[in-house]
């Protein structure tokens, strides 16, 4: 998939980001096997993998820090490898680690933030101000940020990864410490972002979070990306359902009768919050439900009992082996 | 100026700055420059007295402020620089620097200049003292800018080195042990090295003499005459050869700053700071000893002691005169071992990295 938008005088330029077959290795550690992706500039799409899975070494390779040993980069077009500066000055960085001069304000930091960036004093005095204002940090902007809370400080490293406008976003774990309403408030400036034309990746662990603000999401699992028809298989693929209803016997009655429940249906159990069943796709949910609802149980809760990311996830991360054969870049691991 | 350079330059004051606001604002810094003048202020006193400085001048107090500033700046220098890349990796500050505009260069000589500055501070500090030992009198023009350049000179090595190592360690502790243990090892090791080295390369030395055995001495004239003389004794002797290893002390700090400044001696020969005591000192391990002495008594009978000198040796200043002046050469291996120390840490934190030391994250 290749996205380009058309820039001022005519010029045809490649935007967003553009990942294809990228493989790293620290001494015998293979951190990356042959990661592709794409992001679209205009969307937001998450990076989901397991603790280990090479996310924060893609991340550290399209914020120009490190070489891959093979395979190519292009951030709106340019190659963080042989033209980092270029990258740089159109990509903004969020890292997994929170770190600011410990001795500065938070409004300080930005200034001299949006000064590295080449802006002249008074700009980044203006910049900073708006970025305060946006992320919330009126109240803390002029105290030391050592003081400041991990929330606190995680705005505030969203806030420096925004300085020079860039149009190219990554997150490593941008919610992680953050309280709910600060959850919502990035979701929206987000989407906010990628609405003004941004290219926005992130990863996380939250996938619920994900799930909401996220177009499109990358698999990483062992430093693989999962292939499109892998995450189509790994969506369409059994999962289970949950099912609540006001008269939980009638429910547990219905379940029970041969007709109700179909052949690609299995009852899982019962918890607290409801009935598991695990179902073989949507269009025998959709039978589940309208079965049950003419054998009169009055069900009042019908729905997937994970979210998509997650199931996917949970899917593409199970006996990883078999199903990831066709993505392996290092034969000798091919099974 | 071009507009490239100017960028550099705009860049790299942006990271002196942002270093000097970082590292060394706050109390704790000033009452440190507090304690620093306080200390200097009675060693000022104190060579005050001792050197007798209101007859003999300021130079003796001069050069010991100057020698004093070197020792703090050491002792203090290697901490302040010594985490200076490798400290903000840890913090997690150095990557969100790196994905900005500014280059490795720019980050590596801001952070250079701004731990030269922080050094430079104690010079300032000493400042009102060294003008103290200038009015005292007797301080030429030559040693004041000499010293102090070449002092600058050698606390901008330190925080290089410093720098530099903190950039190519990855642990902070590690990389402001070391830069002690390089200070330590210009500054103690090179003269332990020469003492050490000097003794164990011992020569054995010969020495021949005849001795009048018997003679008739004229009173009337002082002269002898029908002189016997004995068959030569020989006496062998070890002798360390330091004129072998002088030159090791010319890589010493101190040795570089005594031995640039302009030798000042008095109508005797002697000198008149402690400059020129240590530069007559190393100058004179430059001298070999003498492996075959001969002392020919009965000779000396015979022409009645006519040509016997009774001479003292050499003066301290015919001696510094005699040799060869050696700080050009420590100071150019300092200013060497700085620049390398520099340019092997930009090397290490050029970004995109193709290699990481082991253990370490770039963020």
């Amino acid at each position: 998939m290749s996205v380009t938008t058309v820039f001022g005088s005519g010029g045809i330029v490649p935007s967003g980001i553009a990942v294809t077959g990228v493989s790293r290795s620290f001494g015998s550690v293979l951190a990356l096997r042959g990661a592709t992706l794409t992001v679209p500039a205009g969307s937001v799409t998450a990076l989901i993998g397991p603790n280990g899975s090479g996310k924060t070494t893609l991340l550290l390779m399209l914020a120009t820090l490190l070489t891959p040993d093979t395979g190519t980069i292009r951030i709106n077009g340019h190659d963080p490898v042989t033209d980092p500066e270029r990258v740089r000055a159109v990509m903004g960085w969020m890292p997994d680690t929170l770190g600011s001069w410990p001795s500065l304000s938070a409004r300080a930091a930005l200034q001299i933030t949006g000064r590295m960036y080449r802006m002249t004093g008074e700009q980044a005095a203006v910049r900073a101000n708006e970025l305060i204002a946006l992320t919330d940090l009126v109240d803390f902007a002029d105290r030391p940020s050592r003081v400041l809370s991990r929330g606190q400080k995680q705005r505030l490293s969203l806030a420096r990864a925004l300085v020079h406008s860039p149009g190219v976003l990554l997150l490593d774990e941008p919610a992680s410490g953050l309280d709910p309403a600060a959850r919502a408030s990035l979701r929206q400036l987000l989407r906010r972002l990628a609405g003004e034309g941004t290219a926005v990746l992130v990863s996380s662990h939250v996938l619920a979070e994900l799930d909401e603000m996220a177009d499109a999401a990358v698999y990483l699992a062992d430093g693989r990306t999962a292939s499109p028809e892998q995450v189509a298989a790994a969506g369409a693929s059994a999962r289970s359902w949950r099912i609540r209803s006001l008269d939980e016997s009638a429910l547990e009655r219905a379940l029970a009768t041969p007709g109700v429940v179909g052949a690609l249906v299995l009852v899982l159990g019962v918890d607290q919050l409801g009935t598991l069943v695990q179902v073989e796709n949507e269009a025998s949910a959709a039978a589940l439900l309208h079965n049950l609802v003419l054998s009169g149980v009055p069900v009042c809760d019908f729905g997937p009992a994970v979210g998509n990311l997650e199931h996917t996830f949970l899917d593409l991360t199970r006996d990883r082996p078999a199903r990831h054969s066709s993505v392996v870049v290092n034969p000798e691991v091919t099974p | 100026m071009n507009d490239r350079n100017r960028l550099f330059l705009t860049g790299l004051w942006l990271i002196v700055t942002l270093e000097l606001r970082q590292r060394v604002r706050g109390v704790s810094w000033y009452v440190l420059l507090g304690v620093f003048m306080l200390l200097v202020g009675i060693v000022t006193f104190l060579l005050w007295l001792a050197t007798s400085a209101w007859l003999s001048g300021g130079g003796g107090v001069f050069s010991t402020i100057i020698f004093f500033v070197l020792l703090l700046g050491t002792l203090v220098s290697p901490a302040l620089s010594g985490n200076a890349i490798n400290g903000d990796r840890d913090a997690g500050t150095l990557a969100t620097t790196q994905v900005t505009l500014i280059s490795t260069g720019q980050l590596v000589l801001g952070k250079f200049l701004a731990a030269w500055i922080t050094a430079l501070a104690f010079l300032a500090a000493a400042l009102p003292f060294l003008i103290f030992a200038v009015v005292l009198g007797k301080v030429s023009l030559g040693t004041i800018s000499v010293s102090v350049l070449v002092l600058a000179a050698e606390l901008g090595v330190i925080a290089a080195v410093g720098v530099g190592l903190s950039g190519i360690l990855s642990r902070p502790l590690f990389s402001i042990v070391l830069t002690y243990l390089m200070v330590a090892a210009l500054s103690l090791g090179t003269l332990i090295a020469f003492a050490l080295l000097g003794t164990a390369t011992q020569q054995e030395a010969t020495s021949v003499s005849y001795q009048v055995v018997e003679s008739i001495y004229d009173e009337q004239t002082g002269k002898q005459s029908d002189i016997v003389c004995s068959t030569p004794e020989t006496s062998t002797y070890n002798v360390p050869r330091f004129d072998y290893f002088w030159w090791i002390l010319s890589a010493n700090p101190y040795v570089v700053v005594a031995d640039a400044a302009p030798g000042s001696f008095d109508a005797g020969g002697h000198p008149t700071d402690l400059f020129g005591q240590i530069a007559v000192g190393v100058r004179s391990a430059q001298v070999p000893p003498e492996l075959y002495t001969e002392y020919n008594g009965c000779q000396e009978a015979a022409n009645g002691y006519a040509d016997r000198q009774f001479d003292s040796g050499p003066t301290p200043q015919e001696i510094y005169d005699g040799a060869v002046p050696s700080w050009f050469i420590g100071l150019f291996i300092h200013l060497l071992l700085g620049a390398g120390a520099l340019t092997w840490a930009w090397r290490r934190t050029r970004t995109p990295a193709t290699h990481l030391p082991s253990g370490s994250r770039i963020a």
